[in-house]
C-alpha cells in the first residue's frame, strides 16, 4: 500500500476530482438546468402578479396579457457558466476576509475548507438559485464544525459585520451538506508543504536523509548539493532564511491562488504545494525533486530509471503552476471588479424568486403541517408566497436604485480590514 | 496528472457517480416530462419546488426501505432495512435525532461520524453506504448491517468459550482497523468492546466515530475528555491536550486484556480512581519512566513510600498466562505508560505474536452468539464516550495485581 492508494480512497479523489473537460461540462449542465428553472419561476411569479391585477381590474384583454408575458420572457437573461464562476470566486475571496474579522481570526485551514465547500456546492448549484452571499457564512460555520475549530452559532453570527442572524447562517446548512454529498473532508496542501520545508531545513543543517532508492547519498552530499544550487529569485542572507522565505511565499499562494482557482478539482494536494513551491523558489523546489527522484542523469550520464515518472510529474507541475500563476484577486483588479458589478446586476434580474429567503422559507415549512404542502392548499400557499416575494423584489428594486453603485448592498467587510 | 474519480464501494453509488453531469441531465429531463415511472416524480406539487441536489437526496432515500426499529437512544434511532430492489441486502439505518436544545445545526457527533466514515473504507471499519436527509431534515446514515453483536457480548457471556486463537483473530482485525484509521490521520478516541461490532461472517468492525478527529497539527490543542474511562490512557487522565494515535493503542491494549481476563482490567469508578488503578497495575508514572509527565495539568506526584515500580515483562506473563510470553510482550508494548514508548499500530501489526502458534481462528470458526441485531441497535444509538452503567457491575471483581 502506498500513499497514492490512500489518497485514492478519499472522497476528495472519489467525488471531487475532475478533468478539465468534465469540470466544464458539469458546470454547463448546472447552468442550463438552473436557467430553465429560473425562467419558469419568473414566469410563475409574473402570472401570479397578473392574476392579482386581473381580479382587481376585472376582465383583461387576452392580447395584452400575451404581450406582457412575451416581453417578460424575453427580458430574462441568465448568467453564463463563466459569469457564475466569477461570482463564486468573489465570494470565496470574501470568505477569506470574513474569517479574518474574527478575534482571533479563524485559522487559514478552516477558511480554506469553507472555500472548497463553496466551490464544490456551486458545481451542482447555480448562484441564480442560491445566492452565494447566503451560502458563504454557512459554509464557514460548517467548516468550523468539521475542522474542529468550534465556535457557537451565536458567537459566529455576532462576528459577521452587519445584522446577520443565527437563522440566516444556519438556514442553508442542510442544503449545503446535500450539495457536498455529505462529504466533509477536504485534503489541503498545507501539511505537505510543512513536511517539505522541515525536510529542507534538516538537509541544510546536515541532517538530511536520502530517499530509500538512493542509499549511497550521505547527509553531507545532500547538504553540499543544497548549498550549491542556483541563487534564489530574491537574495537572502542564509540558506535557512531562503527556505523560510520560500515557505512564506508558498503559503500565501496556497492560501490565495490555490483556493480561488480549480486547483483542488484538478490536482492532488502534493502536486498543488509543489507547484506553488516552484513558483516561490524554482531552484530550491527542483533540488527537493532531485533528492526525491534523483536527477535526470547520474554522474556517469546514465538516464535515471525514474525519468519517465519525473517528466510526467514535471508536466503536471508546470500546468498546475501556470494555473496558480494565472490568478489575480478580483478586488485588486479594477477591470475584473467592473465586470463583477455587471454580473451582479445581471444576477439581480435572474435570481430565482422562490429561493430568496431561505431562513424565512424554513420557518414557514416548520410551522406548517407537512401534509398541507402536498395538498391543493399547498399550491395556494406557494402562489401567495410567490406574490409576496414579487412585492418584496419590487420594494428592493426601489431601494436598489438609491444605492446603484453598491451592487451587493452594504460592504460585508469594511475597507480597513481589507488592507 | 488530472485525476478522474471512479466508483466507490457503496452499493448505491450510482447517484454519487462521477458522471454527475449525465445524472443531472437525466434528472432535469425527468422534471420537465410528466408522469414518469419514478415514485418521487409522481408527486407533481413538490416536484416543481425541487432543486437537483434535493432530487439526488430523494433518489438515495428512495433506494432503501426501513423494516423495523432495533434500537433507540437519546441520540439516534436504528432500523434494519434493505435495498428496495433487493430485499436480501440488509442495511442498518441510523437516524440521528434532532436535539431541540442544540441550536447550532447538525450535532458534532453526527458531523464527525459522517466525515470520517466517508473516508475510511476498510474491512475492519463499519461501512457507510449512504447518507440522506428526510423531509424533517433529520440525517440518516445507511450503515453496514452487523448482526453478530459485539465483543462485549461475547466477553460477558459465560456460556461462550473462547481461546487464545480466537483472541488473536479478533485482536488482529481490531489492530488492522486501528492501523487504517491512523494511516488516514484519524484518531478514533472511543475504542472499547461494545464499539467493536461483528459481521455475519465473523469479521470485527470498528464502529462509532462520534468522537473521532483528525490528527491535530503540532502544538494545536485537543480535548482530553475522550475515550470511555476504563479504556482511557494515563496521558488523557492527566489532562494532556496534545496527543497521538498512542491513545487508541492504549484502548486496544485494554480490550486485549479484557478479552484475556473476561472482565475489564482497570475499571475505575471515577477519573481519579481510574488513574490510581492504572498506577497500581502498571506502575507509578514518574519523570524517570516518563520524561515530561509531571508537567501535565492533572499530574499528582506520589510520595516515595507509595511509588509502585514500573511493571516488567514477568508481571504481564504472570497476569496474562493465557496470552503466552510473546502475547504478553505485545500487550505490554500497548500498555507502556509513556505514550512515546507505546507501540504504534504498525509496530503492533509487525509483532511476532501474530505468526507464532496458535494461528488465529478462521472467521467462520469464531465463537458467535445470537441476538446480535438487537445489540447492534443498542450500540449504534449510544452517544460516544458513554459508559453503560452497570455494564460489569455483577462481573466486576477486585483484581489482585500480585502486589501484596
Amino acid at each position: 500500500m502506498i500513499e497514492d492508494d490512500i489518497y485514492r480512497a478519499s472522497s476528495q479523489y472519489r467525488l471531487w476530482s475532475y478533468t478539465e473537460p468534465s469540470l466544464q461540462s458539469l458546470r454547463a449542465t448546472t447552468n442550463a438546468v438552473a436557467s430553465e428553472r429560473v425562467r419558469a419561476a419568473l414566469r410563475r411569479s409574473c402570472e401570479a402578479h397578473q392574476s392579482t391585477a386581473t381580479s382587481a381590474a376585472g376582465t383583461p384583454l387576452p392580447e395584452s396579457n400575451m404581450e406582457v408575458k412575451n416581453k417578460d420572457e424575453k427580458d430574462v437573461e441568465c448568467l453564463t457558466p463563466e459569469e457564475e464562476l466569477v461570482l463564486v470566486r468573489y465570494y470565496c475571496e470574501k470568505t477569506l476576509e470574513l474569517g479574518e474579522t474574527y478575534k482571533p481570526p479563524i485559522p487559514t485551514m478552516v477558511r480554506a475548507t469553507a472555500i472548497q465547500y463553496l466551490r464544490r456546492f456551486y458545481l451542482t448549484n447555480s448562484p441564480m438559485t442560491y445566492h452565494p452571499k447566503s451560502i458563504m457564512a454557512c459554509a464557514l460555520f460548517v467548516a468550523t464544525k468539521t475542522d474542529n475549530y468550534y465556535i457557537s452559532l451565536r458567537q459566529f453570527a455576532d462576528g459577521i459585520p452587519g445584522d446577520t442572524t443565527t437563522e440566516d447562517v444556519i438556514a442553508p446548512e442542510f442544503l449545503l451538506m446535500q450539495g457536498l454529498r455529505f462529504t466533509f473532508d477536504v485534503r489541503h496542501p498545507f501539511r505537505g508543504l510543512e513536511g517539505g520545508v522541515l525536510e529542507l531545513q534538516a538537509i541544510a543543517q546536515g541532517q538530511g536523509q536520502p530517499a530509500p532508492h538512493l542509499p549511497y547519498e550521505t547527509a553531507e552530499d545532500l547538504q553540499q548539493g543544497l548549498l550549491s544550487i542556483a541563487p534564489p529569485p530574491v537574495p537572502s542572507s542564509s540558506m535557512s532564511d531562503r527556505i523560510a522565505r520560500a515557505h512564506g511565499t508558498t503559503r500565501e499562494l496556497l492560501k490565495s491562488a490555490a483556493q480561488m482557482t480549480d486547483a483542488y478539482f484538478l490536482y492532488t494536494p502534493s502536486q498543488i504545494w509543489f507547484s506553488a513551491f516552484l513558483l516561490a523558489d524554482r531552484p530550491l523546489a527542483e533540488f527537493l525533486l532531485d533528492v526525491k527522484l534523483a536527477p535526470e542523469t547520474d554522474e556517469n550520464g546514465l538516464v535515471n530509471p525514474l525519468y519517465e515518472i519525473r517528466s510526467k510529474l514535471h508536466h503536471v507541475l508546470t500546468e498546475c503552476s501556470a494555473l496558480l500563476q494565472s490568478y489575480t484577486p478580483l478586488s485588486s483588479d479594477p477591470a475584473q471588479m467592473k465586470s463583477l458589478k455587471r454580473i451582479a446586476k445581471k444576477l439581480y434580474h435572474c435570481q430565482n424568486p422562490e429561493k430568496v429567503n431561505l431562513a424565512a422559507a424554513q420557518k414557514r415549512e416548520s410551522t406548517q403541517p407537512s401534509t398541507a404542502v402536498q395538498s391543493d392548499a399547498g399550491i395556494v400557499t406557494s402562489e401567495s408566497e410567490t406574490e409576496r416575494l414579487a412585492k418584496k423584489r419590487k420594494l428592493e428594486q426601489e431601494q436598489k436604485v438609491r444605492q446603484e453603485d453598491d451592487v451587493f448592498g452594504p460592504e460585508l467587510v469594511t475597507q480597513r480590514t481589507k488592507q | 496528472m488530472a485525476l478522474s474519480p471512479f466508483g466507490s464501494r457503496s452499493p448505491s453509488m450510482t447517484v454519487h457517480s462521477p458522471n454527475t453531469a449525465i445524472r443531472l441531465r437525466a434528472t432535469a429531463a425527468q422534471n420537465s416530462s410528466t408522469g414518469t415511472a419514478s415514485a418521487a416524480v409522481s408527486k407533481p406539487v413538490q416536484n416543481g419546488d425541487r432543486e437537483l441536489t434535493e432530487q439526488l437526496n430523494i433518489d438515495v432515500r428512495e433506494r432503501y426501505v426501513k423494516d423495523r426499529k432495533v434500537g433507540e437512544g437519546t441520540y439516534a434511532v436504528v432500523y434494519v432495512g434493505h435495498l428496495r430492489h433487493d430485499p436480501s441486502s440488509l442495511v442498518a439505518i441510523k437516524k440521528i435525532k434532532v436535539n431541540a436544545e442544540y441550536k447550532d445545526g447538525l450535532a458534532m457527533d453526527a458531523v464527525r461520524e459522517v466525515k470520517y466514515l466517508q473516508e475510511l473504507k476498510h474491512p475492519n471499519v463499519i461501512a457507510l453506504h449512504d447518507v440522506f436527509s428526510s423531509k424533517d431534515q433529520n440525517l440518516s446514515l445507511v450503515l453496514e448491517f452487523l448482526p453478530g453483536g459485539d465483543l462485549e457480548m461475547l466477553i460477558k457471556d459465560s456460556d461462550i468459550q473462547y481461546g487464545v486463537a480466537d483472541i488473536k483473530a479478533w485482536m488482529g482485525m481490531l489492530a488492522r482497523g486501528v492501523w487504517w484509521c491512523h494511516e488516514n490521520f484519524v484518531l478514533h478516541r472511543d475504542i472499547k468492546p461494545n464499539n467493536l461490532l461483528i459481521a455475519s461472517d465473523g469479521e470485527v468492525k470498528l464502529a462509532d466515530f462520534g468522537l473521532a478527529r483528525s490528527f491535530a497539527d503540532p502544538l494545536f490543542n485537543m480535548t482530553h475528555q475522550v475515550i470511555t474511562r476504563w479504556y482511557r490512557p494515563p496521558e488523557l487522565l492527566y489532562g494532556a491536550r496534545q496527543y497521538s494515535g498512542a491513545v487508541d493503542i492504549w484502548s486496544m491494549g485494554m480490550v486485549f486484556a479484557e478479552l484475556l481476563l473476561r472482565v475489564p482490567f482497570v475499571a475505575g469508578n471515577t477519573d481519579l480512581d481510574q488513574t490510581s488503578k492504572i498506577c497500581e497495575a502498571f506502575g507509578t508514572p514518574t519523570e524517570e519512566n516518563w520524561p515530561g509527565v509531571s508537567k501535565l495539568p492533572y499530574y499528582i506526584a506520589t510520595d516515595k513510600a507509595h511509588l509502585v515500580p514500573l511493571q516488567g515483562r514477568d508481571f504481564f506473563m504472570r497476569q496474562f498466562p493465557t496470552a503466552g510470553p510473546v502475547g504478553a510482550d505485545l500487550l505490554m508494548s500497548m500498555c507502556a505508560l509513556d505514550p512515546r514508548k507505546r507501540s504504534t499500530a504498525v509496530q503492533c501489526l509487525r509483532h511476532n505474536w501474530w505468526t507464532i502458534e496458535p494461528r488465529p481462528t478462521k472467521n467462520e470458526d469464531l465463537p458467535r452468539k445470537s441476538g446480535g441485531t438487537k445489540k447492534m441497535g443498542d450500540d449504534l444509538t449510544r452517544r460516544g464516550g458513554e459508559l453503560d452503567e452497570g455494564m460489569f457491575k455483577s462481573a466486576a471483581r477486585q483484581l489482585d495485581f500480585g502486589m501484596k
